[in-house]
């Protein structure tokens, strides 16, 4: 152990890079060490939901309700939880409807009120613009607010109304209707355009957030040794992501020369 | 020249992936900087954070997993300073299974440098399940979704949660989310019900749809992915991280430069190759 | 009896819960925040029921040894190693040092981000291949897209003489297009689960309960 980096820190460190370039392999192809890191994060994402469930949900809302403080009505979702687990047994799955029925009626419930009062009703009211206000405040267009004013507070509603016209489906568009559609569809474009930039944003940053990790720029200050060399925890993680690498190439490379992955056909013969 | 552009088009993509890689790697090895604005959503938020008085409670729903930590954490950290630096109470949950064992060291580290006391300046109540249907109990009752805490402590014997109980007792509601369930269900379920003060920090792929809640006034602030997440820092920490902490998003600001110029550039090379060969009326 | 008790179940309980956005009175309340508890309780349980079933679709793979059963054992492995980790830890499972957070740091992180950063490299690969301006629409979205890559790090902003214009510019397509566009969908979308719970609650619609 050294400056407080345990024999087990130590482990974890190269069990990490390891297992981050056993999924990044995939990159160059599907493999089995992918596949390993693949079914591993599944079994210990399921684990870590199950941990948690039961410290989250069944202990303290249950089983505690029951044993510490008699709330008897804590019998109820232990009936329904012994009925729902009924769909196992193909002769007993019917009684799992009760359970199921009464989940899907409470998100049914829950969601219908919650999507009216704050998609329907909230947004309609916030695509009404009080234009003379707009006026008084920005004029027709202030570059100083990103374009605020009454041209904008326009656009917004016209947009928004050509959008939902493009999406009424329920009557055969004729010549004004498809000339407003296609608005509205200039209009999604704009704003799917941008949802592309910001989801390149999202993906590009969860790489750095990796290779951040591999290079060591989220490590603590201290030393740490790596082969018997002792260096920086930062230089210790760089060097220990270089050799992992390496054996990764070296790996996938005798892994496609022994036959692995997909496979050029061999070229056709010629003639009879 | 044409079958160059043919072959270019159809190339394999393995070489993009390469200077994927190599356009995240050097920025990092070779950092340069950049100056950036802070975005009228963002600085709503800081607003709306440091208009918080001593003595105020907030909850904060910490919605993320290890995936989204670059985007996120960064804010949640800076968050946590702002808002011990204020002396504001903090009660946290979280609705992700994977949440737990990324935040809470987290929360303690930074509530001890700040000598706070559990119980009494902040607690952490744990994971409950449920998508909307735990969000609607919290916003009818934080005690009954969260009947212990996470040492095992009845949450209605905590002093931080002396008179609170419901959603709308607390003075705002943070949401740091990376999906679903989230902010958009806690603006459904409970925003508008309880008429709840509401800031988020969200991932970037969720910006574009959770800015019209922010314009609608259903949430009071926004921070969206890295950019907003370095922008909020920028403000917490004008004069510097406090001692033991860094800034985390905003040495990767530049990162995001040449990986967005490296995209941008593929798009348009992409772009021209087809426009030419498709001129000279041959299939790519 | 087997559907019309669930029906009748689903239309007391889905009613009981719309009320719940309106009733602020204190006994219904306190009611429906019971209800809402054993809503969450069978969710979870939800949960657990797809745990067991995915032992039981897993098991026989190992059993017969059928194709990629190795993968399935590794799997199998790190589920019953992590409840294991998970239950000898308790309520001290997230502390420093104990096994669960051994495994939650240096297995589940860098599993759990690396297969998401996958998709950096994937969105170069699709954005060099397939985003090709090749009508009015796909023009206007690829300029868009462009536009907000640029404007939304520091070096587009740094621009000499556009920079603060290409900001602004992204900001509105931001909050006027864009913010168009989505409450068009929020609205539709709000439409849709508006009739769908109520087809529920209603019972005109029961593919939940299954066939007969």
């Amino acid at each position: 152990m050294i400056d407080g980096v345990t024999s087990m820190e130590l482990l974890g460190l190269w069990i990490s890079i390891f297992f981050t370039f056993s999924i990044l392999s995939f990159l160059y192809e599907d493999n089995p060490v992918y596949k390993l890191g693949e079914h591993v994060f599944m079994g210990i994402g399921i684990g870590l939901g199950t941990v948690e469930a039961w410290y989250g949900v069944f202990k303290p809302k249950m089983v505690d309700r029951l044993l510490e403080e008699s709330h008897y009505w804590s019998f109820v979702p232990v009936l329904l939880l012994i009925l729902l687990f009924m769909k196992l047994s193909p002769k007993l799955a019917d009684w799992a409807r009760i359970p199921i029925a009464f989940v899907v009626a409470a998100f049914a419930g829950v969601k219908l009120t919650g999507e009216a009062n704050g998609r329907l009703v909230a947004q309609v009211a916030a695509s009404m613009p009080d234009l003379p206000a707009l006026y008084e405040k920005h004029g027709w267009w202030n570059w100083e607010a990103d374009g605020a004013g009454v041209i904008s507070g326009l656009v917004l509603v016209l947009g928004l109304c050509a959008c939902l016209l493009h999406f009424y489906f329920s009557a055969p568009h004729n010549k004004p209707m498809r000339a407003i559609s296609r608005v509205g569809v200039l209009t999604l474009m704009l704003s799917f355009g941008a949802s592309f930039g910001f989801t390149v944003m999202g993906r590009i940053s969860l790489a750095i957030g990796r290779a951040e990790d591999l290079l060591g720029f989220s490590q603590p200050p201290g030393n740490i040794t790596v082969l018997g060399t002792e260096m920086t925890r930062m230089s210790g993680m760089r060097w220990m992501t270089i050799l992992t690498l390496l054996g990764f190439i070296a790996a996938l490379a005798a892994w496609k020369r022994s036959g692995g992955g997909h496979q050029e056909p061999p070229a056709q013969a010629t003639g009879e | 020249m044409l079958k160059a552009l043919v072959r270019f088009q159809s190339m394999d993509r393995r070489w993009v992936f390469l200077g994927m890689a190599f356009s995240i790697v050097i920025p990092m090895l070779m950092p340069w900087s950049c100056s950036f604005q802070v975005d009228r959503p963002v600085r709503a938020l800081y607003e709306q954070v440091d208009a918080l008085e001593a003595g105020d409670t907030v909850f904060v729903s910490a919605d993320f997993d290890p995936a989204s930590r670059p985007e996120l954490e960064p804010f949640y950290r800076a968050n946590l300073h702002h808002l011990f630096q204020k002396d504001v109470n903090v009660v946290m949950g979280t609705l992700w299974p994977t949440a737990p064992p990324l935040v809470l060291p987290i929360f303690e580290e930074i509530a001890e440098s700040y000598g706070k006391e559990y119980g009494e300046d902040w607690a952490f109540l744990g994971y409950t399940e449920g998508r909307e249907l735990a969000i609607k109990s919290i916003g009818a009752s934080v005690r009954k979704s969260f009947p212990k805490d996470s040492r095992g402590n009845n949450t209605a014997e905590l002093p931080i949660m002396a008179g609170l109980d419901g959603a709308s007792d607390f003075d705002m509601i943070i949401s740091v989310s990376a999906g679903f369930p989230g902010t958009q269900a806690y603006v459904l379920q409970i925003q508008g019900q309880y008429n709840l003060n509401m800031i988020s920090a969200c991932t970037a792929v969720s910006a574009p749809d959770y800015i019209a809640y922010f314009d609608a006034g259903q949430l009071t602030g926004l921070s969206g992915g890295m950019p907003g997440s370095a922008q909020y820092e920028s403000l917490v920490f004008a004069d510097g991280p406090p001692e033991g902490a860094r800034l985390m998003a905003t040495p990767n600001m530049n990162v995001l430069n040449l990986g967005h110029l490296y995209i941008i550039l593929l798009i348009i090379m992409g772009n021209i190759a087809y426009f030419i060969t498709r001129a000279a009326g041959v299939e790519s | 009896m087997k559907r019309t008790l669930p029906l009748v179940l689903t239309f007391i309980v889905g009613l009981i819960m719309v009320g719940e956005f309106f009733i602020p009175h204190h006994g219904y309340r306190e009611m429906t925040k019971e209800l809402l508890e054993w809503g969450v309780i069978i969710a979870a349980g939800a949960f657990l029921l797809g745990v067991v079933n995915l032992i039981q679709v897993n098991w026989p793979v190992i059993r017969e040894r059928r194709p990629e059963w190795i993968y399935k054992v590794a799997m199998m492995v790190a589920l019953v190693g992590t409840l294991i980790a998970g239950f000898i830890g308790g309520e001290s499972r997230l502390d420093q040092g104990q096994g669960f957070k051994w495994l939650f740091d240096y297995m589940f992180v860098p599993l759990n981000a690396t297969m998401f950063s996958l998709l950096a490299f994937f969105i170069a690969s699709a954005a060099f291949r397939a985003f090709r301006a090749r009508n009015t629409e796909a023009t206007v979205m690829l300029v868009a897209a462009a536009l907000v890559m640029l404007a939304a790090v520091p070096v587009g902003a740094s621009i000499p003489g556009v920079g603060e214009y290409l900001v602004a510019i992204k900001n509105w397509i931001m909050s006027v297009p864009n913010n168009a566009a989505r409450r068009a969908i929020f609205i539709g979308a709000a439409l849709g689960a508006i009739a769908t719970g109520l087809r529920v609650i209603l019972g005109l619609e029961r593919t939940h309960l299954g066939g007969d």
